[in-house]
């Protein structure tokens, strides 16, 4: 029988590919550079949690419960803050995760600082991977249709898509809305396999992890964000080894893999993905200077 | 650019390289394994010690103290055979501070690593995320350092070795009263989350014993403290405990001492700093307050323990090192009185009894909590000393 420790790092592999894909609905394919991600997948872990730990409902409930609320705040905030563009609109979804984790660092119903506790074991193994699937199958539909041409389009040149006849603020709020339910359904997936969650966890740095995983599998490729999940997920743990020296390795992989491939593992080539990728290199440059002071 | 990624492959392959060589770090068998002596043909058997804590990221210090100081608590055994024909290793994990890392450090040191006992982990959250799984594996972990409320409750397998602001504060209280013989106390309160929680300890104990007068809050970082004082002094209060830092209290000392106003000060660990003293001169002298661990104690379990410390870390332990110093002692005292497999190290636990640990006398309740009669330190001609 497979251990434990395996069991647990394929299951976040699961859980990162949902938040990956689902992110890179947002960003690789409808070019939103959304950095709140991670606020989502809280929304969805502590709908999901409470819906079971104080409203009794049975786990799949609980999990749809964890992801609507998580897709109505992903619309909610996505009608205002989409009509910013670029590093504005990275800002501002950056700003939407903060918050959301300070409220429920205060909250009573939360846990407050001390997080919320004896969330019963649901997820399996079985559960994660029907998820992912479930997951991957219904972006693989949105982009087949007409309306992943739309948000290609959007992506491409707005502009030019809205003279096309496209409703481009209608189709990012979709986008953007589709992907914050996916991320409520990979949070509830992770409360219910921790058993335990605490908002420190769903901070900036699981946000940018999550971009992380989409840019270097590379922009507007379903396949590539898997991967890039996937490998996001098991370097840390491979590298356990190292010590003291494995972050500063994990960092090292990173920049050697970007520099290497900056089109990302199974990236599109320059031309479809390179919009976006502008934008997330002015936005570093300013969250550069945001890190120094 | 071919020969650009020829070079980028190298140094990855040079990069992985160093990692697979360096892996052993983690791994410290601990010196001093004892040779069998002549005649006796014993061999050693390795128990495995995980330790789960922050040893990288923002939280990092208090990681590294409670891993240098298991690291000392174990080489001290090994190097005393203490445990006869058992050599402990450490092993090492890092959380990185963030609880579901330290989820992935529990598993891997319960499944991987077969370790038979976990010292850790150090932030609360990581501790509470721990819990499930160390109750799932069955193996028996220490915590040195989380203080949440409640963190060990229904969960056989999972202790704690650390003092918490509302039991230093209602031990305060209590010596205060029948020790000191004081009975009527003002409270003057840093109004944050350390603050509050000492404040509403001390209040509920000395309300039931005694008669709390006055109670006053200050922000963090305030200068001025004449109005809370003037109107505590019309109180006529014997004892004011300040809940803060050795700053403020310094400065308060200061200025009642300017109003003439001649009390007995009270405080908690916050006020353990020589700055306490630098600040607060006279006007401190006789103050009174719990730490969790006196570095200057004359007793020499504590003074081998700082020497140690500083000789291999270059630094005086904290309270923090201290506690997890602690915590692994009551580990090796579980695993001599019981036997080192994890069933017998968690009934050992369990039973640790009045342990005489260098941050006081430590008991282990039913659930897995913590009871401590905590030190108590006075300030006498400029300097700590210990009064119980």
């Amino acid at each position: 029988m497979i251990s434990t420790y395996y069991l647990q790092i394929i299951i976040l592999a699961g859980i990162n590919i949902i938040m990956a894909t689902s992110l890179n609905l947002i960003v690789g394919y409808t070019g939103q550079l959304s950095i709140g991600h991670a606020a989502f997948m809280s929304l969805g872990a502590y709908a999901s949690a409470i819906a079971t730990l104080h409203l009794g409902f049975p786990f799949i409930a609980a999990l749809l419960f964890g992801a609507v609320v998580a897709g109505l705040f992903g619309v909610l905030v996505g009608i205002p803050t989409l009509r910013l563009k670029g590093d504005y609109l990275a800002i501002a979804t950056l700003g939407f995760g903060e918050i959301v984790r300070i409220i429920f660092l205060n909250l009573q119903i939360t846990g407050g600082a001390v997080g919320l506790r004896g969330i019963p074991k649901q997820t399996t193994l079985l559960w994660v991977i029907a998820a992912a699937i479930f997951t991957l199958f219904v972006l693989r539909r949105i982009l087949n249709s007409r309306v992943g041409r739309a948000l290609i389009a959007i992506r491409e040149d707005e502009t030019a898509a809205e003279s096309m006849g496209i409703n481009t603020m209608y189709f990012k709020t979709l986008s953007f809305g589709v992907g914050a339910f996916f991320a409520g359904f990979g949070g509830g997936l992770f409360a219910h396999y921790f058993r335990y969650i605490h908002p420190n966890v769903f901070g900036f740095m699981r946000s940018i992890e999550h971009l992380c995983m989409v840019v270097l599998g590379g922009l507007g490729n379903m396949w590539g964000a898997m991967l890039g999940a996937v490998a996001l997920t098991a370097i840390p743990e491979l590298l356990r080894a190292g010590a003291e020296y494995r972050l500063l390795a994990y960092g090292a992989i990173l920049v050697l893999m970007m520099r290497a491939r900056p089109q990302g593992l199974l990236g599109e080539s320059e031309q479809t993905g390179g919009s976006i990728r502008r934008k997330i290199r002015i936005f570093s440059r300013g969250a550069d200077t945001l890190k120094k002071t | 650019m071919k020969k650009y990624r020829l070079t980028m492959f190298i140094v990855l392959v040079l990069c992985m390289a160093l990692l697979l060589t360096s892996g052993c770090s983690t791994q410290q068998a601990a010196p001093g394994t004892q040779e069998p002596e002549e005649g006796t043909v014993e061999e050693t058997v390795d128990v495995k010690v995980g330790t789960v804590g922050p040893l990288t990221g923002g939280a990092a210090t208090y990681g590294l103290s409670v891993s240098n100081a298991v690291q000392i608590a174990l080489e001290e055994a090994n190097e005393n055979n203490e445990i006869p024909g058992v050599n402990l290793v450490q092993i090492s994990e890092d959380s990185e501070g963030d609880w579901s890392k330290a989820a992935n450090a529990f598993s891997k040191l319960i499944d991987q690593d077969n370790v038979n006992v976990i010292i850790g982990a150090v932030l609360s959250s990581e501790t509470a995320a721990g819990g499930p799984i160390v109750m799932d594996g069955e193996v028996p972990t220490i915590s040195p350092t989380s203080t949440a409320t409640g963190l060990t409750e229904g969960n056989p397998y999972l202790f704690r070795n650390c003092l918490s602001d509302e039991v230093q504060a209602s031990q305060l209280a209590e010596y205060a009263v029948t020790e000191l013989g004081l009975k009527r106390f003002a409270i003057l309160y840093t109004n944050n989350d350390y603050g509050v929680a000492l404040k509403d300890a001390f209040e509920a104990t000395a309300k039931e014993k005694a008669e709390v007068v006055a109670v006053e809050a200050f922000m963090d970082g305030d200068e001025h403290f004449r109005p809370q004082l003037t109107s505590i002094q019309q109180k006529e209060p014997d004892a004011v405990f300040v809940a803060g830092y050795y700053t403020e209290a310094a400065k308060i000392a200061q200025q009642a001492a300017e109003q003439a106003m001649s009390i007995q000060i009270l405080g908690a660990d916050g006020f353990y700093s020589p700055v306490l003293v630098e600040i607060g001169q006279d006007a401190i002298e006789g103050a009174t307050f719990t730490a969790g661990f006196f570095s200057a104690d004359p007793n020499p379990v504590v003074q081998s323990f700082v020497a140690r410390y500083t000789e291999l870390f270059g630094e005086e332990p904290d309270m923090f090192a201290a506690q997890a110093y602690d915590a692994a002692r009551i580990v090796i005292e579980a695993m001599k009185q019981n036997g080192t497999d994890r069933q017998a190290i968690r009934d050992g636990l369990a039973e640790t009894k009045d342990f005489p640990g260098i941050t006081g006398l430590t008991s282990i309740d039913e659930e897995g909590d913590t009871l401590k009669e905590v030190l108590i330190l006075k300030v006498v001609d400029g300097a700590f000393q210990r009064l119980r």
